[in-house]
């Protein structure tokens, strides 16, 4: 993967699979609330998806000086899995954790790789990611921690 | 000593009756004879205090006889009192004197209290004492206006009168309005001094000071004021009591009697002052002795001011007044007003209304009883000034 | 006649020459003096239509009228005052029962119009030149025409209070709440804001006529659990009290607690008069807490034989396991549930649903079915560790105690979590004699508990931690003990709104070793005993119900409430769910008397 287009494919390709994925468990979910949260999940993945989409157009920029805010939450949790009784609070920490490694992915990359404009989409992808777990790890916040 | 219009100094009353207090009917005159006039004085009539009039029989300008109509000014405050909070009643009691509301806002504050077993703190005792005193400045100021424009004076008139409303400035400043002030309230008063009050306060009373001075001179000093007034309207010592003559009307006579002296309220037992009194007890006598008690009630603002603590709490911890629940009780309370005992006798059941209230003003002895009996064997001439030297205010005739 | 006298008068000339008193033109303006009391000044948006300027007014001159702006407003009527000139006598007495301080008096007191209609307005609303004048009577500081202060109420003090179960607050006696009662402007706002709508004035009114019993009546329309609520309620009523604004707020709360108090249970049948004719139809309520029971209540009352199923061996739910009895006695809530019981209505304890009996079944054989089964599982901090077995949780050692168990705490604890079960879970743990640390992740000001309940715990020693993020557990050296690795938090805002939220730094970073650690960081709910194919039928969200206007479900015939069905998870809020409950369910199953005539 050496040019931007690459990288874009890549990454919209992984926006696809995590949409995938949460279908994949929302199918096996055992009850229905638990399904309509999955295939929420699997929207925001397709929304993300559309977003990269947009930026390999030209249609949208990324924006790789923003700050995002850490808040650090789901880099203590332990890992679930994703059973068919998959709790809220489990499907939450998935979600967390999945746009973690993503953001992890893309920030180690551009630290690899020179000055280029390539180096920023990189950037700018890890920024995205990150703001995909702020939205997850926001959602925990209020949902799960609600007494702490 | 021969007078003028037919008196003498010798006897108290100048007229034929004599000074025992028979109340027996004069003789029915006979309006038909053609000798007589029967006269209306008032109830629109400049000469008189407020809204009254004086029925009088006339012989040439000599009056025979003197009735007095009241009414006018009915406007059941009494009654109107029943069907109030007691926290509403505050607001009402001030219309009972127009001139001197604020013995009715403390008469009555001080029976709900009292009824209640308030202790109001120190402070609003002191505020409450120094407005009762600026209040009587402002009383007595359009009094010697009446009583000079009684006789023909109106210089002075115009000069009291005017000064009097610096006086109310001082009232606006203190308490939000002029005339209407309700400032004390059961259980203190409304507020503090406002900043720089005092220093105001003080310059208007130095003013007074000029201004009386001056009123000496020009009225008091006055043949044609001492010419119409000496003698006039002399009321006995055996009037006194039978006829419940109170206040400077009865210290004229020499009877010292102050309330603010003989049970001393508010903070009146820490003021120096004493009890002025006279003995002609005629109208000149009265007037003389209404001066004097108003320079007297300068010194004791000034008094107020120096000696009243300008800080703390004055109000006492209230119940709350929406739903304000007075123990039964009964209650007669009185203060010393410029024309005498004032008093308010209150009965409570325990609800929120209050039972009863009933008013007494010395304007219901001063001006009905007293008035008929003084008016008889006088000028025409004579009956308005001698109806303001007993200085009486129909309003709380009529409650 | 001496000369002298003749002379004197003369001295008059010399005034001519002296300033005249009046102005020169009488057209210059004299202001009033700054504390004039002229025309009214109202600042809507401190309003909050509280009417006792309306209700002091011995004019009529004050009408409340609608303000389409301010309607809806929490802890507000949505009206503002209007005022009538031709009434008004300026004595101000409306300026000085204001109790939000927002009505105040200009020094402007001259008004020319040729439309008699205009001074008839609201002030504040309508514009006026002088809304924004800076003088004129405002209520002095120092001056109250209700006491600002609320009646203290006697605690036990804590160091007393940790070494027993005995109720903390020992309530007011008659004569203090006749005096509390007194504070009570009588504004109905907290009606409004009350989730039951109980008639908070009408019921204070009772005990300044020393009525309890007639406070009892009133109280039972609205609510059946007044004993509990009197002691535990989250009591939005008081934190929309216009009292409160510039003083305290009136203590309903307590109020509501002493009328109970008063009235001897044994005297309820005969107060509450509730006659019950039977209408043939059944109702099963799933779960014996505050909403099952207000329900059972309400729709045993309207004639329907109701069956309560509860798992536990006790009825009252959280009431019972999560409210530590220094807070709530039981025979307070007993005095509450006995009553509703004394109507017929059944309960069967140790029957849980989806094990002892199908939750299919229920909908078979009942008429309608209502469920209110709560948030019963706590929340798992999901760190690593946690599985050690001297990590319990703030619900368990709640209900431990309850049940008269040992809850193995040991003598050093450390509470994790800032509600009121992390609050309730600590101030147990003192009563075991156990020095308590709570660990926090926000700061105090945002703990979701009672601010009463956070202020006790401190007094009875649990020394609270704010910003402190738990990271892991860790095992120490003794088997009886466990480490927490926790980090200091920086609170950042969420650009997004939302409370602030906190940042662990991890350059800032504590272990410290305790006998246990009790985490209590929220819980959810448990819906087991619906089966798979059942869920389908409803819209369950994050594990919780959006019920309808009359707590109806997707599902006809299933209604439900409390904790799992609302936002605010407080006792008041499930015993009006309950109460509304019984009222949807009339609906459903005798439409006729619904009908419009």
């Amino acid at each position: 993967m050496n040019t931007v287009d690459e990288i874009l494919d890549y990454a919209i390709d992984q926006e696809q699979q995590a949409a995938d994925f949460y279908e994949d468990v929302a199918q096996r979910a055992e009850t229905a609330g638990m399904k309509k949260i999955l295939l929420d999940f699997s929207k925001e993945e397709k929304r993300h998806k559309k977003i990269l989409i947009d930026v390999k157009a030209g249609e949208h920029e990324l924006s790789p000086e923003q700050e995002v805010l850490d808040l650090k939450i789901s880099d203590y949790l332990v890992e679930v899995e994703a059973s068919d009784n998959i709790t809220y609070q489990d499907a939450l920490i998935i979600a967390m954790k999945k746009e973690r490694a993503a953001h992890k992915l893309y920030s180690d990359m551009a630290a690899k790789v020179p000055e280029s404009h390539l180096k920023e989409v990189l950037e700018g992808l890890a920024k995205e990611e990150a703001k995909h777990k702020l939205f997850f790890e926001t959602e925990y916040d209020e949902r799960v921690l609600m007494d702490n | 000593m021969k007078l003028p219009f037919g008196r003498t100094t010798s006897s108290p009353i100048s007229t034929g009756h004599s000074a025992s207090l028979d109340f027996a009917q004069p003789e029915p005159v006979d309006l038909a004879s053609g000798k007589y006039v029967k006269l209306w004085q008032g109830p629109q009539h400049p000469g008189i205090t407020g809204n009254m009039s004086l029925e009088l029989t006339l012989d040439g300008d000599t009056i025979i006889d003197c009735k007095t109509h009241v009414g006018y000014l009915h406007r059941g405050f009494e009654k109107l009192m029943e069907r109030r909070s007691f926290i509403q009643n505050f607001t009402v009691v001030c219309r009972i004197a127009v001139p001197e509301p604020t013995f009715n806002e403390y008469l009555y504050s001080h029976a709900v209290e009292e009824i209640s077993g308030i202790e109001i703190p120190e402070r609003a005792t002191w505020l409450r004492t120094m407005n009762l005193e600026m209040m009587r400045l402002a009383s007595f100021l359009m009094w010697i206006g009446g009583q000079g424009g009684a006789f023909g004076q109106y210089t002075v008139a115009n000069w009291t009168l005017a000064y009097r409303d610096y006086v109310l400035d001082l009232f606006e400043e203190m308490t939000g309005a002029r005339i209407y002030h309700m400032y004390i309230v059961p259980g203190g008063v409304r507020a503090g001094l406002p900043d720089g009050f005092e220093g105001r306060a003080r310059e208007i009373m130095d003013g007074a000071e000029k201004l009386l001075d001056q009123i000496e001179r020009v009225m008091f000093n006055n043949t044609v004021f001492k010419a119409r007034s000496k003698g006039l309207a002399i009321i006995p010592p055996e009037m006194i009591d039978p006829y419940g003559i109170v206040g400077p009307n009865a210290r004229a006579c020499g009877v010292k009697r102050d309330l603010r002296k003989d049970e001393p309220y508010l903070a009146y037992d820490q003021l120096d002052f004493d009890i002025v009194t006279g003995t002609d007890s005629d109208a000149y006598e009265r007037a003389y002795l209404r001066l004097q008690e108003t320079r007297q009630c300068i010194s004791l603002i000034r008094q107020c001011l120096d000696r009243m603590p300008m800080d703390g709490a004055f109000q006492a911890d209230m119940p709350n007044v929406l739903h304000w629940k007075v123990p039964a009780g009964e209650t007669y309370v009185k203060a010393e007003c410029t024309r005498g005992e004032y008093g308010y006798y209150m009965v409570t059941d325990g609800s929120e209304l209050v039972r009863r209230v009933h008013v007494r003003g010395p304007s219901y002895t001063h001006a009905i009883a007293v008035m008929e009996r003084l008016a008889v064997g006088n000028n025409i001439a004579d009956i308005a000034g001698m109806m303001v030297s007993l200085h009486t205010y129909p309003p709380e005739i009529e409650r | 006649m001496n000369l002298k006298d003749l002379l004197s008068p003369f001295f008059v000339w010399q005034r001519a020459f002296e300033k005249p008193y009046t102005s020169i033109r009488p057209t210059i303006d004299r202001p009033g003096a700054p504390a004039y009391r002229g025309f009214h000044i109202n600042i809507a948006d401190t309003c909050v239509g509280c009417g006792s300027c309306h209700e002091i007014c011995q004019n009529h001159a004050i009408d409340m009228v609608a303000v389409e702006e301010y309607l809806g407003r929490e802890g507000d009527s949505g009206l503002r005052p209007r005022f009538d000139y031709g009434r008004c006598c300026w004595c101000g007495l409306c300026v000085d029962i204001c109790t939000a301080a927002s009505l105040r008096m200009s020094n402007e007191y001259a008004w020319i119009s040729e439309d008699p209609t205009v001074f008839h307005f609201t002030a504040g609303v309508d514009d006026k030149p002088w809304q924004d004048n800076e003088n004129g009577y405002r209520r002095a500081e120092g001056y109250h025409l209700y006491p600002p202060k609320r009646i203290e109420m006697e605690m036990l003090p804590a160091n007393e209070s940790v070494s027993s179960f005995e109720e903390v607050v020992k309530g007011y006696s008659e004569e203090q709440a006749k005096k509390e009662a007194d504070r009570c402007v009588e504004c109905g706002i907290c009606v409004a804001t009350c989730p039951a709508h109980m008639d908070v004035p009408d019921y204070i009114h009772s005990i300044r006529d020393g009525n309890y019993e007639k406070g009892l009546q009133l109280m039972y329309r609205t609510n059946p659990f007044p004993a509990t609520c009197g002691r535990i309620c989250t009591r939005r009523c008081e934190s929309v009290c216009p009292v409160g604004i510039l003083g305290e707020p009136v203590a309903i709360r307590w109020l509501k607690r002493l009328i109970v108090d008063q009235v001897d249970a044994s005297d309820y049948q005969r107060i509450l008069a509730d006659t019950i004719t039977e209408n043939g139809k059944k109702i099963a309520v799933i779960g014996a807490g505050p909403g099952g029971m207000s329900a059972a209540y309400y729709l045993r009352k309207k004639g329907y034989a109701v069956t309560v199923f509860e798992a536990q061996e006790s009825a009252g739910g959280m009431l019972r396991y999560g409210v530590p009895s220094y807070r709530l006695p039981d025979n307070d809530l007993d005095k509450d549930i006995d009553y509703i019981v004394s109507l017929g209505v059944e309960i069967k304890y140790n029957t849980a649903i989806g094990k002892d009996i199908k939750f299919e079944q229920l909908l078979e054989n009942y008429d309608a079915v209502f469920m209110s089964t709560g948030l019963s599982v706590p929340s798992s901090m999901r760190i690593h560790g946690e599985d050690h077995p001297r990590v319990l949780s703030g619900l368990q050692v709640l209900a431990d105690v309850a049940n008269g168990r040992d809850p193995g705490i040991g003598k050093k604890v450390a509470v994790i979590g800032g509600g009121n079960v992390a609050m309730d879970a600590a101030r147990v743990s003192r009563r075991f004699d156990a020095e308590v640390t709570i660990l926090y992740r926000r700061r105090i000001s945002e703990m979701p508990a009672d601010e009463e309940e956070i202020h006790e715990s401190q007094e009875e020693g649990c020394r609270i931690v704010q910003q402190a993020i738990p990271v892991e557990i860790v095992s120490a050296d003794s088997e009886q003990q466990v480490a927490i690795r926790w980090g200091e938090a920086e609170m950042v805002d969420d650009p997004k709104g939302g409370r602030p939220r906190p940042v662990l730094q991890e350059d800032r970073m504590h272990t410290d070793t305790y006998d246990s650690i009790i985490s209590a960081i929220g819980q959810g709910s448990n819906l087991d005993y619906i089966s798979k194919e059942m869920h389908e039928e409803f819209a369950i969200e994050w594990g919780k119900f959006t019920p309808g206007e009359y707590q109806h479900t997707t599902l006809e015939k299933v209604f439900v409430g409390g904790d799992f069905a609302n936002s605010t998870a407080d006792a008041i809020s499930a015993i009006e769910d309950g109460h509304h409950a019984a009222r949807g369910i009339d609906r459903y199953l005798n439409p006729a008397a619904y009908e419009e005539k």
